[in-house]
């Protein structure tokens, strides 16, 4: 059932885009930018993906360290890796939009700096994991480091209102000026990719339970 | 005298379409980018999930041989 579920949702995500896709190519050129702006409907849905996922793993965190089941420490680990893939996407097709906009791959503003921090702490989240043999110990140490490194999440999002970034302001929502028939698409690719992330998650999350059962199994087998 | 008139539309039309090609150019560097990079973490889901289907099957033997 679970199989057919991730399938089902796979599926939709990827009609979704297809979809979607299609009607991007379709809209006119942005006055500014030209058809370059159009990266914008993958570049925002990916970083929501990203900190959606960023969302999640504190959670998980908090109801490892609070209840001490392993299910949310899977959960944790889960969100993060497909959090990361995510952010790793949103950080490159930033890089390629800003080189062809301001003429420069990276800078180092408020709003790309803590972005990058950002990265570096989740995927300093996944090698901790790795160094750390003992479950519980492994499990207790990354939800303590997951919870630090989403302190890092609010400066990523309001850097923008905080410092003059090079990074625009937000076209959409805070008073931009973003035409609503393009809201829409960008909506219908958000809710794609968040879809596409949550199977990407299930499929992770499943992976953990294969390798607790593992774990499970190399006990017994030490025991006889 | 007809073809000297004609000349600053056929250089704005040409340019133009320079600037066309090259904002393509770099949409899709950013696409192709953002695919490829989730493709890879999927192609590594997949890698991982081969992994510890072997190492199950492989353990359960094991243990049905010690049994």
């Amino acid at each position: 059932m679970r199989e057919k579920i991730i399938y089902v949702l796979g599926i939709a995500a990827l009609v979704i885009l297809a979809w979607n896709i299609n009607a991007i190519a379709r809209l006119p050129e942005e006055t500014q930018q030209g058809v370059t702006f159009k990266i914008i409907f993958f570049h925002v849905p990916m970083w929501a993906v990203a900190i959606t996922a960023a969302c999640a793993a504190l959670l998980a965190s908090v109801g490892f360290l609070v209840t001490k089941n392993f299910r949310f420490d899977a959960a944790a680990v889960a969100v993060t890796e497909v959090g990361l893939a995510f952010t790793t996407v949103g950080l490159v097709t930033g890089s390629i939009w800003g080189r062809e906009i301001w003429g420069i791959w990276w800078t180092w503003d408020a709003r790309l700096t803590s972005a990058l921090v950002c990265w570096l702490l989740y995927a300093g989240y996944l090698m901790l994991r790795k160094a750390i043999e003992e479950p519980t110990q492994r499990a207790t140490f990354a939800a303590v480091f997951s919870i630090f490194a989403f302190l890092d999440v609010p400066i990523v999002v309001f850097s923008i209102k905080w410092w003059r970034t090079q990074h625009p302001q937000p076209v959409f929502w805070a008073g931009g000026s973003f035409p609503p028939d393009w809201t829409m698409h960008l909506m219908w690719n958000m809710a794609a990719m968040l879809l596409l992330g949550m199977v990407m998650v299930a499929v992770r999350l499943r992976q953990e339970e294969a390798q607790r059962e593992i774990d499970s199994l190399r006990r017994t087998a030490h025991a006889l | 005298m007809h073809l000297i008139s004609q000349t600053p539309l056929v250089a704005q039309l040409v340019s133009d379409a320079e600037r066309l090609q090259h904002q393509y150019e770099f949409l899709s560097y950013g696409l192709t980018a953002a695919w490829v990079i989730l493709v890879i973490y999927v192609l590594m889901m997949v890698a991982r999930e081969r992994k510890l289907k072997r190492e199950i099957a492989s353990l359960r033997a094991m243990l049905e041989e010690k049994k």
